[in-house]
């Protein structure tokens, strides 16, 4: 074993997932008794910084589709002009809220993340957004995935990092959307190779090898337009089910233990792409940027109720998402964050719900947090002329410190610019 | 590109190899297009305004002739689906429905229509619930007004019950007017983003507040007006002008703008004709369809009979989207009885009816490819199969469904092929399939 991981360390990816192949395909039996070699594996992988990838650490952002409320996510405690714009919907969240500290208090139905909090793993940051805020879901999503408020750049973020940063052959897992059938706009870029897994339970294809044989054929050097499109889909369909094959059966020999009982919520999309997520992070599978999303948010309408689910289901999600990372060893390497095109205007409006908003609150969290209040809240009695509430940080800076100093990547090169830090991070893990 | 290639297509002779893709190294190569051939023509009219063709249709358009076949389409009134079996609000039960009614209606093309409005002027059935019949209503409304134009539509659209729940309109009242509604009516179903500004949603919104849905004793599928919970400020100012307004000025404004046939226009040709049009193009036939007063039927007539449609940067230039996928593959396989399949397979795909992603409805042609749809769209046909003792003959299927025009690896893997089982797989797995 130990003159394969030196071998490893040489090789591009590309070649890694042929090593993960033979691995894969010499015995069940080698895989079972070797939980550690698929983890080695991906490490050394890792470690290859000639390659461009620069450390293990692990990134999940949860898209918060819709526009989440954020004055229902971290609810100010103090403030008597909240009650003034919102009569109902204050009157039903502050005094639940979980308190924070004397100012803010979270989402009644939180327990789970007010538990990361208090033992400083969730960093909070307030007033995030960018100048000119667009109201229109499509276009500020698109601001977000592309880090670009002026709206002239296509490819996302995290696409553009998987190409500046990490070998453009590409790992197929090096970044993956879970949960979805479609590569999420922050991962969309023409030379990035990027795995959707919708579920675990349908990923593969029917009739195995003769299938993958024949449509591998025939998908590939396809004439016409789409010809590179259809190329990489199925390559990456051939290699994800390499790389998720060989790494599920090191995944076998994962045990939780009997106190350690882990409980995704089932009610939720959400709840099955993190389980799913876990499990190619903690099997090695080399998974590096993870997109999920969790839907529901433009609550124009009856908001009070659906926005305490849609809490309770991010909640029980996150909580049992890092629970799984942190029994499997795996908690120090996942920064988990939140991200949602915009917040909702802080007056409500007559259906019991309120319209689209501008800033909004980024909730960081896991152990490579350091926990705490960050930037600026925007004051509630200082509304800009559309009735907003105006940005203190530009959703940027987040980016910036997480390429930066959580992936080892050179924020600069990707959003073009440079920031003031936000300096949610314990350390530098780079 | 040379009409040897193609003539196979004429001829009717099962021969695939005629029809061959060129290899050349490392550069893109096109799909020779057969669409100067009449037959493949209509193939081609036939794969986009409909689910495509057996050889009865195609044999019976051909008579007709190109020209006379768009005229069927666009003048024969949609084909009554039958009756929901069951609660028409029950979910899985419409679903089914519908897709069981793509599969056997005499008329596609209202089908296609039905379904391009139903993406755009979208619901789902999460948020516009079960407890009543809207979405029903709904899909019966929009077959009956899709080829009408788009002033009566919006009228319609506004005010249909599934929709003044999806955006909220049921709720909206002049004093705290809900935006929802308002806003999307601009952006995304009429004029597009950067074509108003917030202002225009905001008086848009006090105009449009004061519908309520309709409750038993109404009678109604369509909302109801109550002044008392209309907009009774002052005038509005409303993309331009202000005075009194109302849903009808609104509609209007909204028609008076020339972003309104652009918008609308594009969705349409990058939906039927390319995804990458020539912007004159676009304003050759939006300012048609502003000056036929917004009449859907001479839209979709221009598209069809436009020199663009069918020239050869046209051919495959379009993804078929997963319906249309599966419906086209259970048409060619004769086998509406898997239209349980097609639920099942839809969502790994990325389409549901009454289930869009959002309310911008489902994206387009490369947007429908990913590692995860082409493989459920591969299961879907694997799947199929297995589901079928008998399969209709195999040994004409390059020549009908793909045109006999094939990339050298289809070629191969068909001249390979022992049996039709084998060769309507890779017929349906086929990227050639997949495309339109």
């Amino acid at each position: 074993m130990s003159k394969d991981q030196v071998g490893i360390n040489e090789l591009k990816r590309r070649d890694f997932l042929r090593a993960g192949l033979v691995f894969g395909a010499a015995s069940s039996a080698l895989a079972a008794g070797y939980a550690a070699v698929p983890d080695a594996f991906a490490r050394a992988v890792y470690a290859a910084k000639q390659g461009g990838v620069k450390n293990d650490n692990v990134l999940v952002m949860i898209q918060l589709a819709g526009g989440n409320d954020h004055l229902r996510t971290v609810i100010p405690l103090q403030d008597p002009k909240l009650h003034d714009l919102r009569p109902v919907l204050a009157a039903q969240s502050v005094p639940m809220a979980l308190p924070l500290n004397s100012s803010f208090g979270l989402n009644q139905n939180m327990p789970g993340i007010k538990s990361l909090w208090d033992q400083g793993k969730l960093a909070v940051v307030e007033g995030v957004g960018y100048p000119n805020p667009s109201f229109s879901h499509f276009e500020s999503i698109r601001v977000w995935e592309t880090g670009d408020p002026t709206r002239r750049q296509v490819e996302g973020w995290l696409g553009k990092t998987i190409t500046k940063n990490y070998d453009s052959q590409g790992h197929p897992l090096t970044g993956c959307a879970c949960g979805t059938t479609n590569v999420p706009g922050a991962l969309r870029d023409l030379h990035a190779t990027v795995s959707v897994i919708n579920s675990s339970r349908t990923f593969g294809l029917q009739g195995g090898t003769r299938t993958e044989t024949t449509a591998g054929a025939l998908w590939k050097g396809t004439p016409g337009i789409y010809g590179a499109l259809f190329d990489t889909a199925i390559s990456t369909v051939q290699e994800t089910i390499a790389s998720v094959r060989t790494a599920m059966r090191s995944q076998s020999s994962v045990r939780y233990s009997d106190n350690a009982k882990l409980v995704y919520p089932s009610k939720t999309e959400l709840g099955a792409a993190l389980q799913l997520a876990a499990s190619l992070i903690t099997s090695g599978s080399g998974v590096k940027l993870l997109h999920v999303t969790l839907g529901g948010f433009d609550t124009h309408q009856t908001e009070l109720n659906r926005h305490n689910d849609l809490m309770g289901y991010l909640d029980q999600s996150v909580a049992a998402f890092y629970h799984d990372l942190d029994i499997h060893g795996f908690a120090d390497k996942v920064l988990i964050a939140t991200w949602s095109e915009f917040s909702r205007r802080p007056q409500e409006n007559a259906s019991g719900g309120t319209d689209h908003g501008a800033a909004s609150v980024v909730l960081l969290m896991g152990n490579p947090v350091k926990g705490g209040f960050y930037g600026q809240t925007p004051s509630l009695s200082d509304l800009d002329g559309t009735g907003n509430l105006k940005y203190t940080v530009d959703f940027r800076a987040i980016y910036q410190e997480i390429l930066n100093n959580h992936l080892g990547a050179d924020a600069r090169e990707i959003l073009g610019q440079s920031f003031d830090r936000v300096p949610f991070l314990k350390r530098p893990s780079v | 590109m040379s009409a040897l290639r193609l003539l196979s297509l004429e001829r009717k002779i099962p021969s695939v190899r005629s029809a061959v893709v060129p290899k050349t190294e490392g550069k893109t190569v096109e799909w020779p297009s057969p669409l100067a051939q009449q037959t493949a023509r209509i193939a081609h009219l036939l794969r986009r305004a409909t689910f495509g063709a057996g050889p009865d249709e195609l044999e019976a358009a051909l008579k007709l002739g190109y020209g006379r076949v768009v005229d069927q389409l666009v003048e024969t009134p949609p084909g009554e689906p039958p009756a929901v079996p069951g609660n028409s609000a029950d979910i899985g039960a419409l679903q089914q429905w519908w897709v069981d009614h793509m599969l056997a209606t005499p008329t596609p093309f209202a089908e296609r229509m039905t379904l391009f409005w139903h993406g755009h002027f979208t619901s789902d059935y999460r948020k516009v619930g079960t407890g009543q019949p809207y979405l029903y209503w709904q899909n019966l409304t929009w077959r009956k007004m899709a080829l009408s134009n788009l002033a009566s539509l919006l009228m319609q659209v506004t005010i249909d019950p599934g929709m003044m729940r999806y955006l909220d309109l049921a709720t909206s009242t002049g004093k705290s007017p809900n935006e929802n509604y308002s806003r999307e009516l601009l952006e995304l179903f009429t004029m597009g983003a950067g074509s108003f500004g917030e202002g225009d949603v905001r008086a848009a919104a006090s105009a449009l507040a004061g519908w309520r849905l309709p409750v038993a004793a109404d009678n109604s599928r369509v909302g109801i007006f109550e002044q008392r919970r209309a907009y009774s400020g002052g005038p509005l100012t409303f993309l331009g002008k202000t005075g009194r307004l109302d849903l009808k000025s609104v509609i209007d404004g909204i028609l008076a703008s020339d972003a309104t046939a652009t918008f609308l226009v594009t969705k349409v040709v990058h939906h039927f004709v390319s995804p990458a049009p020539q912007a004159s193009y676009i304003r050759r036939l939006a300012d048609e369809f502003r000056t036929g007063k917004y009449d859907f039927k001479t839209l979709m007539r221009s598209v069809f009979l436009s020199p663009e449609f069918i020239n050869s940067q046209s051919y495959r230039s379009l993804i078929k989207s997963p319906i249309e996928y599966m419906i086209s593959a259970l048409k060619a396989l004769k086998a509406p009885q898997l239209s349980g399949l097609v639920l099942e397979a839809g969502e790994q795909m990325g389409q549901m009816v009454f289930d869009p992603p959002d309310v911008a409805g489902w994206p387009n042609n490369d947007a429908w490819i990913s590692s995860s749809t082409v493989m459920a769209r591969i299961n879907f046909a694997v799947s199929a199969l297995s589901q079928l003792r008998n399969l209709p003959p195999a040994g004409d299927l390059a020549r009908l469904q793909l045109d006999g025009v094939l990339s050298p690896v289809t070629t191969r893997l068909l001249d390979q092929a022992g049996d039709d089982r084998t060769r309507w797989t890779i017929v349906l797995m086929a990227p050639e399939f997949n495309l339109k």
